[in-house]
């Protein structure tokens, strides 16, 4: 790796790297460590002597963030089940009493490591991530990856109801962007990395390397973007390949092959996504309104949530329901199997909610993909074993109900309908339930945002006093298109052959401010007056228009093309013709730059 | 990895920045690979410290829950497996826990869990069994046969051939059970007809072909095993016994003779070894009223002229007793005042028709009384029975 410190690489690099920015409230840093005319300066110099060297370094150096990635996510595992088995002892039962101290000893340890050392490890990791995508650059610094490996570890070992994934997600971002920083790449390419190993955390935590892609451009990056898709698939491909390496490539979770041998069963699917849409903004609610408060508390009393909330999350553990503590797969596992009753179902389902929501709002570091899976998958076997109960005809297993109910929060709470059903297909490996999760996620979907509008990252978001952008919102905006602006044609069109003397005439019968000429290849030149009267005073009359014309051509527009595509031409030409795709030479209309500024004001 | 487009229109100074560049950039991913290779190393070792540690507790929550299931503590057994998978997920423990599941009573739980085990390997003869087994305890019989013969079909470890036959005993039971009679016996001939030549086996198919209403079967298959020596009590027993019921009582005096005189006799419950005396004294007792064609015809004669007067005594006192039901007698009586008045058993051995007609006159007064005045007791009693099946009795 390229030191920190002055190097024997005499290019003008001001790097001031090393001294991480002091973060905020949220935990998140102000300001990236390298100056931004510093960064502008390397690159200026690298564009000129190794103009292709960052997208070559991009590509290779995507398989090393997911190969390091995917090593930190496996070791981050490895010491929660550590630190659970050393904890919490090999196999909890209710009525130990270190089921009831564990948590909150774990949570005054974690207070006091975030509040002395790492104060930007509290949270999820994903509005982190997003936060140094769109605000610093890309920098996530070292100490907040050891802080963040550290803390979520003792936390969710220790028995705090949050999961792995959006730490290793965050983890996965933090390597990205060391490794980009020290190999200094352009402000462009160094932003990007940071969603590359949030890809390649995610798809190792999960061991599901397209829900990871697809997360991280549904909720980190927000569009399909060809320029780091490549980096994301190797990235996320690299990492799952560590991960297998290590524990096999086992799904997370099986069940057996759902059969529809009725489509009418897809209703009572449909009745788990309607539960699904209802639960996913409770859930949102109440984070929303519990986590302002606790941390608007006193700082003293930061030192104590975490403890507190851990004794929470004991005493729930102690008098009955050791499932709702840690991450909880080897439970979503058991109610796969049809293992509980409805009734033991759903009170995992709010036992868990209310466990997560006091362990995640008290700051305490770890995630909220296991949870919301955990609650997903119980009342997807409760809801399926009550229809059961009542409805014996139904063929789908309890556990196929707890497989969608999965899908169904996800789409509801985290809000990302395409990922959660590629997760709920990677975490299970089974196609077969692909029409029920679909269904069952869109319900749940569209319910949950009828009801809730701002999904719960963007509601952290602006608890944090961040501004990050809404991805949800990103991708129900609808760009405007040259079809949005476009006027009939009436500018005079003359052809190429006409005389200048012509022309001349024409356009001073229309009176208009500019003209349009047709050449014999098919092709358009947009002409303002002075530049015809430029023509007319060096060329006579007889001579035909297209040897008064300038060598360029008017753009190749169509309607279905952005709006904005057309902008950067109008300081050449007065108005853009619009061509029919099926036939060269046709007009559709033309747009001016008061068009195109008129539909922008107006699209509101 | 830096590339060298730009190389012949840089300056000299650039040209050797380049050139650092490209040193730099080399010397970093080669950095960068080295700590990758630390990183792994590292991450190894945890990672096999774990495993260790993991295998060590696998076997220690795994050895328990085998413990609890073999002495029958199932809700232990299942905890401790549950504990055992956590941390290897394997699949011997998993049928075993979806076993102790299905012992503990927790049918739906241990049927998804087998279903899911299942759904990997659908030739398991072992999951199928179990399947076969829960869907019979829930009553649903198209599953529970289609699984057990899914179990016959499949794959076994181990000796597949002790496994196949023990499930179509089994299924054979089950269908038993549902008075599925004739698919039973199906099963039970198959399997007779594959069994080694093994004692026990044999006794224990002909057992349950005796269930399944198919006694010629069982009686034969019990004489084959009675006739090795040392002859098997449960199988002398058994010819005895079936012999019996199907009426062939020589057959059964000799063998539940045999039965009671074999030393290995003590071993057979107290309440089987008193209804095995009782059915010997029966059968003895009916072999002596019995007019057998092979008796000296003197003896016979005599025999004949006995169960004469003990069929006439019993239409008499039905008669007195029921006098209601005189004209349901009257065709017996009026057969009874045909025959002569008085007969000697020297008149009657010279006669060969009417003895038979007396024979047939005793066994028909015997039934007829039964229906009407209730099931006669004493000799009346053996007489019935011999006239139930009289070619029988003197079968061999």
């Amino acid at each position: 790796m390229t030191p920190e410190s002055p190097t024997d690489f005499q290019m003008p690099v001001p790097v001031t790297a090393g001294a991480p920015a002091a973060p905020d409230s949220a935990g998140i840093p102000e300001s990236s460590p390298v100056s931004a005319t510093a960064r502008t300066s390397f690159a200026a110099t690298i564009d000129r002597i190794a103009p292709t060297r960052d997208e070559r370094l991009f590509l290779v150096l995507s398989i090393f963030i997911g190969v390091i990635s995917g090593l930190l996510v496996v070791a981050f595992r490895i010491a929660i089940e550590w630190i659970k088995i050393l904890s919490l002892g090999s196999a909890p039962h209710p009525g130990q009493l270190r089921l009831l101290l564990v948590p909150g000893i774990a949570g005054i340890v974690v207070a006091a490591l975030v509040m002395w050392f790492f104060p930007a490890a509290r949270g999820s990791g994903v509005n982190q991530t997003k936060a140094a995508l769109y605000v610093y650059d890309g920098y996530i610094s070292i100490r907040t990856v050891i802080g963040k490996f550290l803390t979520s570890a003792l936390a969710i070992g220790g028995g705090h109801s949050l999961g792995p994934e959006d730490p290793s997600l965050q983890i996965g971002a933090g390597v990205a962007s060391i490794i980009a920083r020290n190999l200094r790449l352009s402000r462009r390419r160094l932003r990007m990395f940071a969603p590359i190993g949030a890809a390649a955390g995610l798809a190792a935590a999960f061991n599901a390397p397209i829900s990871a892609i697809l997360f991280v451009i549904e909720e980190v990056i927000g569009s399909w973007s060809a320029a780091v898709l490549g980096s994301l698939v190797l990235a996320a491909i690299s990492s799952v390949v560590v991960m297998r390496g290590f524990m096999g490539s086992e799904p997370m979770f099986r069940i057996p092959s759902v059969t529809l041998r009725d489509t009418r069963e897809l209703l009572a699917y449909a009745v788990l996504g309607v539960f699904g849409g209802l639960l996913a903004p409770l859930f949102s609610l109440i984070l929303g309104f519990l986590r302002p408060r606790m941390r608007a508390m006193p700082r003293g009393t930061l030192y104590l949530q975490p403890a507190v909330a851990g004794l929470m999350v004991g005493a729930i553990g102690y008098f009955g329901f050791p499932q709702v503590m840690g991450v909880g797969y080897d439970v979503i596992d058991q109610a796969m199997h049809g293992q509980f009753v409805w009734q033991m179902l759903l009170a995992l389902v709010f036992l868990k909610l209310l466990a997560t929501t006091v362990s995640f709002s008290s700051g305490t570091p770890g995630g909220m993909f296991a949870p919301t899976l955990f609650i997903g998958a119980m009342l997807g076997g409760a809801v399926g074993a009550f229809e059961k109960h009542f409805f014996p005809g139904l063929t789908g297993t309890v556990g196929a109900y707890s497989l969608v109910g999965m899908g169904v929060l996800f789409a509801g709470f985290l809000r990302v309908p395409l990922t959660s059903v590629f997760m709920v297909l990677e975490v299970s490996g089974n196609y077969s339930i692909i029409l029920p999760v679909i269904l069952a996620n869109t319900i749940a979907f569209l319910l949950s945002r009828s009801l809730q509008p701002v999904g719960i990252f963007e509601i952290f978001t602006h608890q944090d006093g961040l501004d990050l952008p809404s991805m949800e919102v990103q991708r129900e905006e609808s760009a405007l298109h040259i079809e949005d602006a476009i006027q009939p044609v009436a500018a005079p069109v003359v052809q190429g052959s006409d005389s200048i003397g012509k022309v001349a005439d024409i356009l001073a019968d229309a009176r208009a401010a500019a003209l349009l000429v047709q050449l014999p290849d098919g092709s358009w030149y947009a002409m303002s007056p002075a530049e015809l009267n430029a023509a007319a005073a060096t060329l006579t009359p007889e001579t035909p228009i297209q040897r008064a014309l300038k060598p360029d051509r008017a753009p190749q527009l169509f309607p279905d093309m952005p709006l904005d595509s057309t902008l950067h031409y109008f300081p050449r030409w007065p108005l853009l013709p619009v061509s029919n795709r099926a036939s060269r030479g046709t007009l559709e209309g033309v747009v001016t730059l008061d068009d195109v500024l008129h539909r922008y004001r107006s699209s509101d | 990895m830096t590339t060298l487009h730009a190389g012949t229109l840089l300056s000299p100074e650039e040209r050797l920045a380049r050139r650092r560049l490209i040193l730099r950039d080399a010397l970093s991913l080669l950095t960068l690979f080295l700590i990758t290779v630390v990183i792994f190393t590292l991450t190894l070792f945890l990672y096999r410290s774990f495993e260790n540690h993991r295998e060590e507790l696998w076997r220690r929550w795994k050895s328990r829950g085998e413990a609890a299931l073999q002495a029958g503590r199932p809700k232990d057994a299942v905890e401790d497996l549950r504990s055992a998978l956590a941390y290897i997920p394997d699949r011997q423990t998993e049928v075993e826990l979806a076993t102790a599941l299905a012992d503990a009573g927790h049918t739906i739980e241990a049927t998804a869990y087998f279903n899911t085990l299942w759904e990997s390997t659908p030739g398991d003869g072992q999951i199928n069994l179990q399947l076969a087994r829960l869907a019979a305890r829930v009553g649903n019989e198209p599953a529970a046969v289609l699984h057990y013969e899914a179990a016959l079909d499949g794959t076994w470890e181990g000796n597949g051939y002790d496994h196949r036959r023990q499930i179509r005993l089994e299924l054979a039971g089950y269908l038993i059970s549902r008075r599925e009679y004739n698919q039973a016996r199906s099963q039970l001939l198959v399997a007779a007809s594959n069994a080694p030549d093994d004692p026990a086996i044999k006794i224990q198919i002909a057992a349950l072909l005796e269930q399944a209403k198919d006694v010629q079967s069982a009686l034969g298959i019990y004489r084959a095993v009675a006739a090795r020596r040392p002859a098997p009590v449960p199988a002398v027993e058994g010819a005895g016994r079936i012999a019996y019921s199907m009426g062939m009582f020589r057959v059964a005096a000799d063998y539940l003779d045999r039965a009671s005189a074999s030393p290995d006799a003590a071993e057979l419950p107290d309440a089987e070894r008193a209804a095995d005396r009782t059915m010997l004294d029966i059968s003895s007792r009916i072999l002596l009223l019995f007019p057998a064609f092979d008796l000296p015809a003197r003896e016979r004669s005599q025999r004949i002229l006995s169960a004469k007067n003990l069929a006439h005594q019993r239409l008499a006192g039905c008669a007195a007793a029921n006098s209601a039901a005189a004209s349901q007698l009257a065709a017996l009586v009026t057969r009874w005042d045909q025959l002569p008045a008085r007969l000697t058993a020297a008149q009657l051995e010279q006669q060969p028709d009417l003895e038979q007609t007396i024979v047939q006159l005793a066994f028909d007064t015997e039934s007829v009384t039964s229906r009407i005045c209730g099931a006669p007791t004493g000799d009346d009693a053996l007489l019935l029975r011999i006239a139930a099946n009289p070619i029988a009795v003197e079968q061999p």
